[in-house]
């Protein structure tokens, strides 16, 4: 009974001392075996199972990795770190004969291995259904253990810093042009700003930006990609790129129109900036008008193009 | 062209004078010397600037003109009522869906029982057992706008049921927004763009869609308090009277008792004055215009009790408040350069401003931070950081009004107006005054939101027409007819006396130069009749198809009035499902006055409002703990959920299952909503994952995970359902929404009873039993072959503290006299 207790708070501080140095520890064969597998214990290790070397091409693992990390670090600098839970990894090139021991063929995996018996179904974590994401892999921690663990994320600085460098490119244009402030005046450049922010928005960019479908869906049987989402109710990148182009050429078609009319070119040129103001009008309209068919089922009116 | 002729005449002759009206207000900067004189002029002779007077008004009669106006914009009132009248000629005159019921009950209220009534109303009848304080919570406009219509047309004598005027209060209101957009589009541009922006907005799907007969719902009469204000917001900043500024604070108020988008407002007129000072348009027309506004905004903003001291406390209302003082500052600055060298005022310029913008901006965020103002409702917060509510608020990602915005929704809803409203807006930032910067930023912000949202669309409506209306009748300007050359001399002559207004002999000269020329040049200037006729007809078919596009979409899309379902047979002929209205009517006739109905919140306002009875839940999704209750109840076993609904005094439990018919929008398929919701509550109880297959794949049949097979919703959904085959082709218990047999054929229910279900199966009602006067066990008691032959005692004394080991055996010892007996 005394051994027990001394392996334990041997192997407690053992695990403290390393999870103090890194937040995930590295484990091969042996340290998994005595750390994880051997009996006396009353911690929780979540431990994932993972090929990050680059030979192995394993782009899911690297992404799984960072998540991890963030989880792991949530939990080791949060007041609540206690010695109930440790994080582990076990990289396939360090350990695989705890691959072959646990019977394991996939790697990224977490598994996690409760203070009292083997793990249980419900401890390997359901990667394809809940994704790797951290909060997600934190709510099956407390669902596993109780433990909570409230992720928070390293604040990402890439969007303020790029932002700020824009700033001061920007800035320092002005600055290098003060003598010459005519361009924040140019009315052409702000309506084409404006322009192509409507643009953008009435082409679905936003939805892309919050549920990101694909860019194209390919058919695995047959090869052919799509680019137009079947159904209403979604859509494709590829597609609302597309759209924007016609609404982009809508646009310019009108634009073109009352330029032919008003400018004070010669007749022949504006001769064929009305045509072709006319034909982008109605060649775009009709096309946009051909693909929204194809999506809206059953919507019956076509121009020129069925 | 011969069909076509007599409108391109009203066209042209309509579009002759305000095209010359644009020239003028092409130099306006020089001095709005129009503004004056147009406000001075009634709206009955509706004339832009002086010098329109004098090119259109020679060739056309003014009141020839306003005739011609006055027809349009009435047939476009009547274009727009009658296209909204689908439903009510389809199926009845009957309020819709699911937030117009509530609407309707408290109009009901007022009507019957008075306006303070109404203010003071208690709903007992909501939320139970918690109650609402409807006349605190509500936005009164709507009620109160029906309730006054209704008052008129009693006192006159005409009765009508108040249930009539809220069916046909917004299409009405349509009229009533189609004028306002003309007024509004023609400040910012000319009448004739007015009118098509009138046109526009009479029939355009993306303002039908909340406004058709019977959607008795906010949105119906504020898109037209929404223009309106804007309109004199524009107005007062054109004229800088207080007069205009006054109008529109009263019309901003109607807004703010209309409806929450009201915050819209706030922040935009703020961003056009903010913008106006950027672009050094500064002018004591906006100061005026905006400090009244402002001040008498607020005061009046403040006055609906919903609002109360929100435009004070919250962070929406910040913008506004630190223009104001901006504008103060920078009003200051003005004053002070008249009494200062322009290098000392140059730098006390830079340092006030940047000083003033600062010192407002740090003391917002010290008063956020220390919590005199609210931050950001999530609501609003979700708008800017888009994936804000996915992850923290379920209840409000859950509505599908809250989702972005596809492409196919923005083409389904504008159809042309989406390709060429960029274009109306080039237009307009080409020849940019203090107005077009304002309809540029709404058309901006707009469409920025309807991207987020897809019930912002309606927004984002208005402006797509006006926009879409310049950029069709600046082509039509050029195209319509062959009037053009007769045209030309007229404008010319107007610049021309624009020339002569300038000082110097020189330029009339250069003027009359010029015009020589042009006059040389214009035999051959012209496109020619035949390019211009092949333009005019595509631009007009393609506005015919607009129209004919938007009655399709209001026929089939927006004219279902979601209370009653129709089916249509092969031979055409149609089949009304009048299941909602029977289930209801149901619960009226057979259950108590005072019983407790529990539903997903979806039904609520339709049970208050058809049945009177009383809901736990309802559409006003204030309470989310609430919710996710009710939702646990939902997605729990029998006998978890039958502790839930004890607590809440349950008696029927209501649920929609379209299996039968095929119908989508049923509990079921909402049900994952409810889990997560739920879950976000009571996490260690419901998990969303138990609900999924291996796979994770939500499926209701056998492969269907167990949890969710034994779930109160699926039993109450399906119950009894396994014995019912449907068709031949199909095996027993075939689920026509969801394609698929049912998984629990075999279920039966110990704490609930089937009450009533609907014809269609589509409304399924179960009666909450009573406790038992003695609970059975629910398993056989334990036998044990253990039979305990003495009742255990314990030995432990205060002499005796050893401890007990149960069965041990006893060894009799020899006797041994005890301490006690000595």
């Amino acid at each position: 009974q005394r051994k027990k207790e001394m392996v334990l708070s041997e192997k407690v501080s053992q695990l403290m001392e390393w999870a103090n140095k890194r937040p995930v520890i590295r484990m091969n064969g042996d340290k998994f075996r005595r750390l994880v597998k051997a009996p006396p214990r009353n911690y929780s290790v979540v431990v994932m199972f993972t090929a990050l070397q680059l030979h192995r091409q394993c782009v899911v693992c690297k992404q799984a990795d960072e998540e991890f990390q963030i989880l792991a670090n949530s939990w080791r600098y949060s007041n609540a770190f206690t010695n109930r839970i440790f994080f582990a990894m076990v990289d396939f090139d360090e350990g695989s004969d705890v691959f072959q021991m646990l019977n394991m063929n996939s790697a990224p995996t977490f598994i996690n291995f409760p203070p009292k018996g083997k793990p249980k179904r419900a401890d390997t974590y359901e990667l394809q259904v809940r994704g790797f994401s951290a909060e997600q892999i934190a709510r099956w921690i407390a669902d596993r253990t109780d433990v909570n663990i409230r992720v928070i994320r390293p604040p990402n600085y890439a969007g303020p810093l790029m932002l700020g460098l824009l700033l001061a490119v920007i800035g320092g244009l002005v600055y290098l042009r003060r003598s010459n402030m005519e361009f924040l005046f140019n009315k052409t450049g702000w309506a084409f700003a404006a322009l192509c922010f409507v643009l953008a928005m009435t082409s679905g960019q936003m939805w892309n930006h919050i549920r990101g479908p694909p860019y194209a869906h390919k058919n695995p049987h047959t090869g052919h990609v799509n680019y137009i989402h079947g159904s209403s109710q979604a859509q494709f990148v590829a597609e609302t790129h597309i759209v924007l182009l016609f609404n982009g050429g809508v646009t310019l078609g009108m634009v073109l129109l009352c330029e032919a009319a008003t400018s004070d070119m010669d007749i022949g040129k504006r001769r064929m900036m009305c045509i072709a103001g006319i034909g982008l009008v109605v060649l775009f309209f009709s096309w946009m008008l051909s693909i929204f068919r194809s999506k809206y089922h059953g919507y019956p009116y076509s121009f020129l193009m069925s | 062209a011969e069909p076509s002729a007599p409108e391109s005449k009203h066209k042209s002759s309509l579009n002759s004078s305000p095209w010359s009206g644009l020239m003028a207000l092409g130099n306006s900067r020089h001095g709005h010397h129009g503004p004056g004189t147009q406000s001075a002029s009634s709206a009955a002779a509706p004339k832009p600037g002086p010098p329109a007077g004098l090119s259109g008004g020679l060739s056309q009669p003014a009141g020839w003109q306003s005739l011609l106006s006055f027809t349009i914009l009435f047939l476009a009132w009547l274009a727009g009522f009658s296209s909204r009248l689908f439903a009510v000629i389809r199926f009845e005159s009957i309020i819709h869906e699911f937030d117009p019921w509530f609407n309707y009950r408290s109009t009901h209220h007022l009507a019957s029982h008075g306006f303070y009534e109404f203010l003071n109303w208690f709903d007992e009848r909501a939320w139970y057992p918690l109650g609402r304080i409807v006349g605190g919570t509500v936005y009164p406009g709507l009620m109160i706008t029906a309730g006054l219509i209704h008052w008129i047309l009693n006192t006159l004598n005409i009765t009508v049921h108040i249930r009539d005027v809220c069916v046909f209060l917004a299409p009405t209101f349509s009229g009533l927004t189609s004028i306002s957009t003309f007024l509004l589009t023609r400040e910012l541009w000319n009448q004739g763009a007015g009118l098509l922006a009138a046109c526009f907005i009479a029939i355009v799907p993306g303002y039908i869609s909340r406004s058709v007969a019977g959607s008795f719902d906010n949105e119906g009469i504020a898109i037209f308090a929404l223009q309106f204000t804007y309109y004199l917001w524009v107005k007062s900043v054109k004229t800088g009277s207080v007069f205009w500024t006054m109008c529109c604070c009263l019309s901003y108020f109607y807004m703010v008792s209309a409806w929450g988008g009201y915050v819209f407002i706030i922040n935009l007129i703020p961003l056009h004055v903010f913008v106006l000072l950027l672009m050094q348009r500064y002018s004591k027309r906006v100061y005026i215009a905006y400090s009244t506004f402002y001040i008498v905004g607020l005061i009046l903003s403040m006055q609906i009790p919903f609002v109360g001291f929100q435009p004070i406390r919250t962070s929406e209302h910040m913008a506004a408040a630190g223009v104001f003082a901006l504008l103060q500052a920078y009003a200051f600055l003005q004053y002070l350069r008249d009494r200062l060298t322009k290098q000392e005022f140059q730098t006390l310029f830079f340092l006030g401003v940047s000083l003033a913008a600062g010192a407002v901006f740090l003391s917002v965020i010290y008063l956020t931070y220390t919590g005199y103002i609210a931050p950001w409702s999530g609501r609003f917060y979700s708008l800017w950081d888009t994936g804000y509510a996915k992850i923290h608020i379920p209840i409000i990602a859950s509505v599908s009004e809250h989702q972005p915005t596809t492409w196919v929704s923005f083409f389904f809803d504008l159809h042309i107006l989406v390709c060429t409203f960029p274009a109306g807006l080039w237009f307009c930032i080409k020849n940019i005054n203090d107005e077009r910067v304002f309809v540029a930023l709404y058309a901006i912000s707009a469409v920025y939101f309807a991207g987020v949202m897809v019930r912002l669309m309606l927004t984002l409506t208005p402006v797509v027409c006006m926009l879409s209306a310049i950029a069709f009748s600046n082509v039509f300007e050029h195209y319509l007819g062959d009037d053009m050359k007769r045209e030309n001399p007229p404008v010319e002559d107007s610049s021309d006396e624009d020339d002569k207004r300038n000082p110097g002999n020189l330029y009339d000269k250069a003027g009359k130069v010029r015009k020589h020329v042009t006059e040389q040049e214009k035999p051959e200037e012209g496109l020619g009749p035949n390019i211009k006729s092949i333009v005019t007809m595509l631009m007009l078919m393609l506005l015919m198809m607009f129209a004919v596009h938007c009655t399709w979409v209001t026929s089939n899309a927006y004219s279902s009035p979601s209370v009653v379902l129709a089916s249509y047979n092969h031979d055409g002929t149609r089949n009304i499902l009048d299941d909602f209205r029977e289930a209801y009517f149901w619960l009226r006739q057979n259950t108590d006055e005072h019983a407790r109905v529990m539903s997903w919140w979806d039904y609520g306002y339709q049970i208050a409002g058809m049945a009177n009875r009383t809901t736990l839940v309802d559409n006003n999704t204030w309470n989310n703990s609430h919710i996710a209750l009710v939702g646990k109840a939902m997605s729990s076993n029998e006998t978890a959920a039958y502790k839930i609904m004890r607590s809440l005094d349950v008696d029927y439990v209501l649920v929609i299952f379209g299996g039968v018919i095929g119908y989508s929008g049923d509990d079921i398929n909402k049900f994952l909503w409810m889990v997560r919701i739920a879950e976000g509550e009571h996490p260690k109880d419901i998990r969303e994952g138990d609900y999924f297959t291996q796979q994770g794949e939500f499926r209701v049949d056998k492969a269907g995970s167990p949890t969710l097979l034994n779930c109160l919703m699926y039993k109450m959904s399906y119950y009894r359902f396994g014995e019912m085959q449907l068709d031949f082709r199909t095996p027993p218990g075939f689920d026509r929404t969801r394609n698929a047999e049912i998984g629990n054929k075999d279920i039966k229910f110990k704490h609930l009873e089937e009450a009533f279900t609907s014809e269609h199966w589509l409304v399924r009602i179960y009666k909450v039993k009573a406790p038992d006067n003695r609970e059975t066990l629910g398993h056989k008691p334990r036998v044990t072959n253990i039979v305990p032959k003495q009742k255990y005692l314990s030995k432990k004394t205060t002499k005796r503290k050893r401890g007990y080991v149960k069965n041990k055996l006893v060894f009799k010892k020899g006797k041994k006299t005890s301490k006690k007996t000595v």
